[in-house]
């Protein structure tokens, strides 16, 4: 009985016949297509993309050159040239912050070792270019990517708590603005 | 004098009108078959070109114009360059005793048919071209120069061949029906509603006939001559611009001019299914039903994975042949008692 069932099942192409249900069914489901330059989805917190470095509210950077972004780095990424301000061998800054985005892996390490959040991950990835040296960004870059991306700026830790530590200041006025 | 010069003007507009109806429609059957098999997939096919990449086709057509066109070393130039030819020729030139049609149009005192030629062999006409069309693949599979293109090539002269047979058998049954291989005949023979088609009587060998057709036409789940994921692109794996151009052609050519013949010894041509929906014009009543096969062999691609060659062959030698020849000795002692 079994057997004959499975041969009318066959002479009447009955999985075929199933098989074609399921397509046709597909026909009238919503495609899951995201037209993508005209639009984009929508990317949740906490989504890795480039890196950027920030600012106070009142426009000196948050960096203090302390390097720990560049040790934490597991690519290499990040150079940092750090100085010290003149006459205050305690408050140093970052003279140079050098990013190679091409080597970039987008862990976030970076992130997690700063010790000011002077560096902060945004939500852009669209950085495809023609010249590869495009994505070795230079300080200037990294903080026009943090101005665009986080245009909300933290107040300098000293005015929000009068007692933080008192080194923890980038030189007044630099980069000028 | 006059009227062979009448003659001559109506037959060549009617040649001109079918070549770029049928053209335009292969060019739009490319992008009907992406839609479909994007929806199928739960993507959204061509978006970019022209409102819902309505231009997509044109665009296709422009980029093959413009591409170089490549000979490989060693191939056989004067078969390479005539394989595309003996492919497309074939599929273009079923279309000259398709009747599209019932009603002549009458301009400027001429008489314009809708079809362009009706010969008393129609059918058998069409059959020969199409076998003609298997030696352009063979032919274009042997002189690339490739193993690819050759073993493409061997395996399209296999199938061709063996599912002629059951294609040719299974239209035979409707030919006892219709009592003529005019195709226009044939037609004639279906009036009077949709039970007079010849699907009913003949619904054996309509199946047969759609399943073969698929074959003759290499295509999924049939397409071994070009299986993408075996053989590259089969037999035109070296052909590129527009000898690769006619390879496409030829294929959509021929898938709607299977189409036709379905729609025409099967559904009643351009026959309505009722009486009370004849005010629709009967040119209309043929493409739909044509679209309704195209639709169908898209939707078999969508859903079948591709045979193997044993399977193929098994299939075609020993259910569908067994089975058309069955289909015409029922056929032929029911009519035998039927019309005595």
């Amino acid at each position: 009985m079994k057997r004959l069932k499975r041969l009318f099942q066959q002479i009447l192409f009955l999985e075929i016949l199933a098989g074609m249900a399921a397509t046709f069914k597909h026909l009238f489901v919503r495609p899951i297509t995201i037209q993508y330059p005209h639009e984009k989805r929508v990317l949740p917190n906490g989504y890795r993309g480039f890196i950027a470095l920030l600012r106070y509210d009142d426009g000196t950077d948050k960096c203090v050159g302390c390097d720990l972004c560049e040790a934490a780095c597991p690519s290499r990424v990040i150079t940092v040239i750090s100085a010290e301000v003149e006459g205050q061998p305690l408050k140093r800054y970052a003279r140079e912050y050098a990013m190679d985005m091409t080597r970039c892996v987008f862990c976030g390490l970076c992130v997690e070792a700063c010790p000011v959040n002077a560096l902060g991950m945004t939500k852009e990835y669209e950085y495809a270019t023609y010249d590869k040296r495009n994505l070795n960004l230079n300080k200037e870059q990294l903080l026009a990517i943090g101005d665009r991306a986080f245009p909300v700026r933290e107040t300098r830790v000293e005015f929000q708590h009068p007692h933080a530590a008192f080194f923890n200041v980038a030189k007044r006025g630099y980069p000028a603005k | 004098m006059i009227e062979m010069a009448q003659y001559l003007i109506v037959v060549l507009v009617t040649i001109g009108i079918v070549m770029v109806t049928v053209l335009l429609h292969v060019a739009y059957l490319t992008y009907f078959e992406r839609k479909i098999l994007g929806w199928m997939q739960d993507r959204m096919g061509p978006m970019e070109v022209g409102y819902h990449g309505l231009l997509q086709p044109i665009a296709d057509g422009l980029k093959l114009f413009f591409k170089e066109d490549i000979v490989p070393a060693q191939a056989n130039k004067v078969i390479f360059t005539l394989a595309p030819i003996l492919v497309l020729v074939p599929a273009l030139i079923g279309f000259a005793v398709i009747p599209f049609g019932r009603d002549t149009i009458q301009i400027f005192g001429l008489t314009f048919r809708p079809y362009v030629t009706d010969i008393n062999i129609g059918i058998l006409y069409i059959l020969a071209f199409a076998s003609i069309g298997a030696y352009g693949v063979l032919l274009g599979g042997w002189a690339s120069n490739n193993k690819y293109s050759l073993l493409g090539g061997l395996r399209s002269a296999a199938q061709v061949i063996s599912y002629e047979l059951s294609l040719g058998l299974s239209i035979v049954g409707v030919l006892l029906l219709a009592g003529s291989l005019s195709l226009v005949k044939i037609t004639e023979a279906q009036g009077g509603g949709m039970f007079h088609w010849f699907i009913i009587p003949q619904f054996v060998a309509f199946v047969i006939y759609l399943i073969s057709a698929i074959a003759e036409t290499n295509r999924l789940p049939f397409d071994l001559p070009e299986a993408e994921s075996e053989l590259v692109a089969g037999f035109f794996t070296e052909y590129s611009g527009m000898r690769f151009a006619f390879f496409f052609l030829a294929e959509y050519a021929n898938m709607i001019l299977v189409s036709c013949i379905a729609t025409i010894l099967f559904l009643g041509g351009w026959h309505a299914p009722f009486e009370a929906l004849s005010f629709i014009p009967p040119i209309l009543w043929f493409v739909g039903k044509v679209y309704l096969f195209l639709f169908f062999y898209i939707w078999i691609r969508g859903t079948l994975p591709r045979l193997r060659y044993d399977q193929l062959m098994m299939f075609g030698w020993k259910v569908m042949i067994p089975l058309a020849l069955a289909n015409i000795l029922v056929t032929s002692v029911v009519l035998y008692f039927v019309k005595g």
